[in-house]
């Protein structure tokens, strides 16, 4: 123990000397410091901002490319789990291959094989000549496509929005009391309580009207380049580098998903299939009320550490460029920032991720555990 | 004690014979064709699959470009090794493929052995089994011997080969003593292909010295002392060994290419072998602490596992090449391979000190208890008793991890390092192909790392099964 103690001062005081040897400041004042860079695909960035600055568009965009990369890889990982298992040989064959050629592939190489071979050398145009898809019968695009710019239609908020929201709300409101009272009938009547249609159609029919009376609150930006074709003046904008990496990583870590679902169901007992089946319930309902509730539980925990892994592996977009946290401690570290100090917050933002995700997760999953006597 | 016989994945086994094959008829009607629903998506699908395919094999064969990859093959595999040093990569391919023949051959006969003992039918593994099961390694192979251009490398690989499979009829005719001597030769083979390829120099007498100690306890193992002496014995001989050793490699002197100077596929593949190798006392070393009854050497270890493992191996990499040199006291006596194998070290350790805690608590709390009862004392418990049952189960795990890890080893292109995705950039800086062939070379690496990847992880499936891992 004291030996360990012993090391652990060496090798703080052989830091705290090399950093004064090579007058590399050790405090953390660099980060009130200006950023003196620009950051990539973030126009509203000001280089004079300080460094903390910086480090929150960082955070913001891991996120980003977290977010959309977890509820991807859920989706195509739990479609592709379950074509694992169907009885179709072609279905649960072509699945097999997705899953054994991404997880065997490293995700870096899958990254730079969608931002060099797909965009930047890909076949696309680039930007100022981008692809323009037109609406049928109409003057605007609802795609913009180019090597390095891709732009989608987004909403335009126009007048009245917060009304909007805050009748929307209510409506959420109703739909729940809906929701109650369907499932209260059902337990008094027995009759058929298909709360989730009824639900949602409250929900619809409030937006509807509030939408219509409102005389439209939201209107769509639909994509398009300004005069010199430089620039996108509307519409949703996005990178090929986070397409790249978002992309890349979702089908990286779905196909890991797709083995952690597959296993989940073989590990729900068989007879309760066979029961269902008895029951005369569809394949579907089969698999929505009877195995993938149980196959969840099993599923949790796993699911959890591939979420951990595609936000730490959004890291690699330094590669190809995109402006995540990682890529930009790296850039303020080539513009002469402490290093040790730099990498230090580094690994405390990713470390703040983590915590918050298997938090959050891990109280789900309590949610979701077997509740045993 | 009764021979224990391991289940023989080639035995036929007590299942009756497989049922009569159906005709392709009603095996598509049964399993493409068995429903509507299923009818209409095996149409969609079929015909996708049918563009899917005519399209692949229109890059493969007609329109891409793999004169960048044929090209630079050698630069691929190899990197900046120095041309002029390449027959020591040759002899140690020989010596290890002897090596694994020897090794091989050694695991057949033993277990055509405690067949024979059990009377039990044994079956050799047949050719078609091992074709089957390591296709995409062959097909890699065929690859990289159609893109070159001379017949030598075609000659060097099969007669490689044909080492391998020589020395694995050897091992198997030999009679059970002198295959012991013979598992011997294959360490010697082995290390004496480390030693010829990466020399003398460094701390190489490390390896050596290892291996002249452990025969040396080894051999003199059946030497009566005094009971009280043999452990001062013991240390005596390996601290001789080792200093014969010593003495003997400061005299050689042998050149040799270290790892600084490897690069390219190899550079891939020698980071993630040492990092496993040099992870493992580490992460021992960390899952018995996160056991231990001292909570500092607990909180130790947990923070430790934690923190690496909450953190992206990249920002990890940055902190080896930024500053791992700051940690000690010269000015950066380390060379950026070493900072960069020593970050995947520590990386490692950390994962792999959770499998082998998972081991660890599979193994019944009743063995200690009985160890400690029959007076085995607290590192002997360890040792004989609780380690050996908990990494046999965390095999496949570990296999799994150094899966990971190779493919992890791609993240050394971003601090600059030469291994092969680098390069495959640096070809598309040559004037001749700037952009030519960037899907293809790719493809390449891509295809490199997952033939291999693919067929670890089969392996490793297939070794769970035999180990009953999880079932026991």
């Amino acid at each position: 123990m004291a030996g360990v103690c012993l090391a652990g001062w060496w090798l703080y005081g052989n830091l705290v000397d090399n950093l004064t040897r090579t007058r590399i400041p050790t405090d953390f004042d660099f980060l009130t410091q200006p950023t003196g860079f620009a950051i990539p695909e973030n126009f509203g960035f000001d280089p004079d901002l300080p460094i903390w600055r910086m480090v929150l568009i960082g955070v913001q965009n891991t996120f980003l490319a977290g977010l959309v990369g977890v509820l991807l890889a859920s989706i195509v990982g739990l479609v592709v789990g379950i074509a694992r298992l169907s009885s179709n040989w072609l279905v649960a064959r072509l699945a097999q291959v997705f899953v054994e050629g991404f997880r065997n592939t490293p995700p870096l190489v899958v990254i730079v094989f969608f931002s060099f071979a797909v965009f930047s050398f890909g076949p696309l145009p680039v930007f100022p000549e981008a692809l323009d898809l037109k609406l049928p019968g109409s003057d605007s695009n609802w795609l913009v496509l180019s090597k390095s710019r891709i732009g989608i239609p987004s909403l335009s908020a126009e007048r009245h929005v917060g009304l909007f929201w805050i009748i929307v709300l209510c409506g959420v409101v109703a739909a729940a009391g809906v929701w109650t009272w369907r499932s209260r009938r059902h337990v008094r009547t027995g009759e058929p309580h298909h709360r989730v249609l009824w639900a949602l159609g409250t929900l619809g029919l409030v937006v509807l009207v509030a939408f219509v009376s409102l005389g439209g609150p939201y209107a769509w930006s639909w994509p398009a380049r300004s005069e010199n074709g430089r620039r996108l003046i509307s519409g949703f904008g996005t990178s090929a580098a986070y397409l790249s990496l978002t992309l890349a990583l979702a089908l990286y870590t779905a196909s890991h998903i797709a083995e952690v679902v597959r296993a989940s169901i073989l590990a729900v007992p068989k007879g309760q299939s066979e029961a269902a089946g008895a029951l005369a319930l569809s394949p579907f309902q089969r698999y929505r009320h009877v195995i993938l509730p149980q196959g969840l539980r099993i599923a949790v925990p796993p699911t959890i550490n591939q979420y951990l892994n595609l936000v730490k592996n959004t890291s690699l977009g330094t590669v190809v460029g995109y402006a995540d946290v990682t890529n930009l401690t790296r850039t303020s570290i080539g513009n002469a920032n402490p290093a040790p100090q730099s990498i230090a917050v580094l690994m405390g933002v990713y470390l703040v991720f983590s915590l918050v995700i298997s938090l959050l997760l891990n109280i789900y999953n309590r949610t979701v555990q077997l509740r045993e006597r | 004690m009764t021979a224990t016989v391991p289940p023989d994945p080639h035995a036929s086994g007590d299942h009756p014979g497989p049922p009569p094959r159906p005709t392709a008829a009603a095996w598509a009607r049964e399993n493409l064709f068995n429903n509507r629903h299923n009818s209409v998506l095996t149409i969609l699908l079929g015909a996708g699959l049918v563009v899917l395919v005519i399209y692949g094999a229109r890059f493969l064969f007609v329109t891409g470009q793999w004169e960048p990859v044929r090209t630079n093959l050698t630069l691929l595999m190899m990197g900046t090794f120095p041309r002029e040093e390449q027959w020591r990569i040759v002899v140690q391919v020989y010596l290890l493929c002897a090596a694994v023949g020897l090794l091989w051959g050694g695991l057949t006969a033993g277990s055509r052995d405690r067949a024979r003992d059990a009377g039990v039918p044994f079956s050799r593994a047949r050719l078609r089994d091992g074709v089957r099961r390591w296709w995409p390694v062959f097909v890699l192979l065929a690859v990289l011997l159609g893109m070159t251009r001379t017949w030598l490398p075609l000659a060097f690989v099969a007669s490689a080969l044909a080492l391998g499979v020589v020395a694995r009829r050897l091992m198997e005719a030999l009679p059970e003593a002198g295959r012991r001597g013979a598992w011997f030769v294959a360490g010697v083979c082995a290390l004496a292909g480390w030693q010829i390829l990466s020399g003398t120099g460094g701390i190489a007498w490390w390896w050596g010295s290892a291996l002249v100690a452990a025969a040396a306890v080894r051999l003199t193992r059946n030497v009566r002392t005094d009971a009280r002496w043999q452990p001062a014995a013991r240390l005596a001989l390996v601290a001789g060994s080792v200093a014969v050793v010593w003495a003997i490699y400061a005299q050689l002197d042998f050149g040799g290419v270290g790892w600084d100077d490897w690069s390219g596929f190899q550079l891939n593949l020698v980071a993630a072998a040492a990092s496993i190798v040099l992870a493992f006392p580490v992460g021992l070393l960390a899952a018995v602490g996160r056991r231990s009854q001292l909570p500092a050497v607990r909180w130790l270890s947990v923070g430790y596992i934690e923190v690496i493992r909450g953190v992206p191996l990249i920002t990890l990499l940055f902190m080896g090449d930024l500053f791992l040199g700051f940690f000690l006291p010269t000015e950066d006596p380390l060379s950026k391979v070493t900072r960069a194998i020593a970050v995947m070290t520590l990386f490692t350790g950390a994962y792999l000190a959770e499998i082998v805690r998972g081991g660890l608590q599979a193994v019944p709390r009743g063995q200690v208890e009985a160890a400690q009862a029959i007076g085995l004392s607290a590192p002997r418990v360890l040792g004989m008793i609780v380690l050996p049952q908990a990494l046999r189960a965390v095999i496949p795990a570990l296999v799994g991890q150094f899966i990971n890890l190779f493919k992890d080893s791609t993240l050394l292109s971003i601090i600059a390092l030469t291994e092969i995705l680098r390069i495959r950039e640096s070809i598309h800086g040559q004037r001749e192909f700037l952009i030519v062939g960037i899907a293809e070379t790719l493809v390449f690496v891509a295809f490199a790392f997952w033939a291999l990847a693919f067929t670890m992880s089969r392996e490793s499936q297939r070794l769970e099964r035999r180990l009953g891992v999880g079932e026991r």
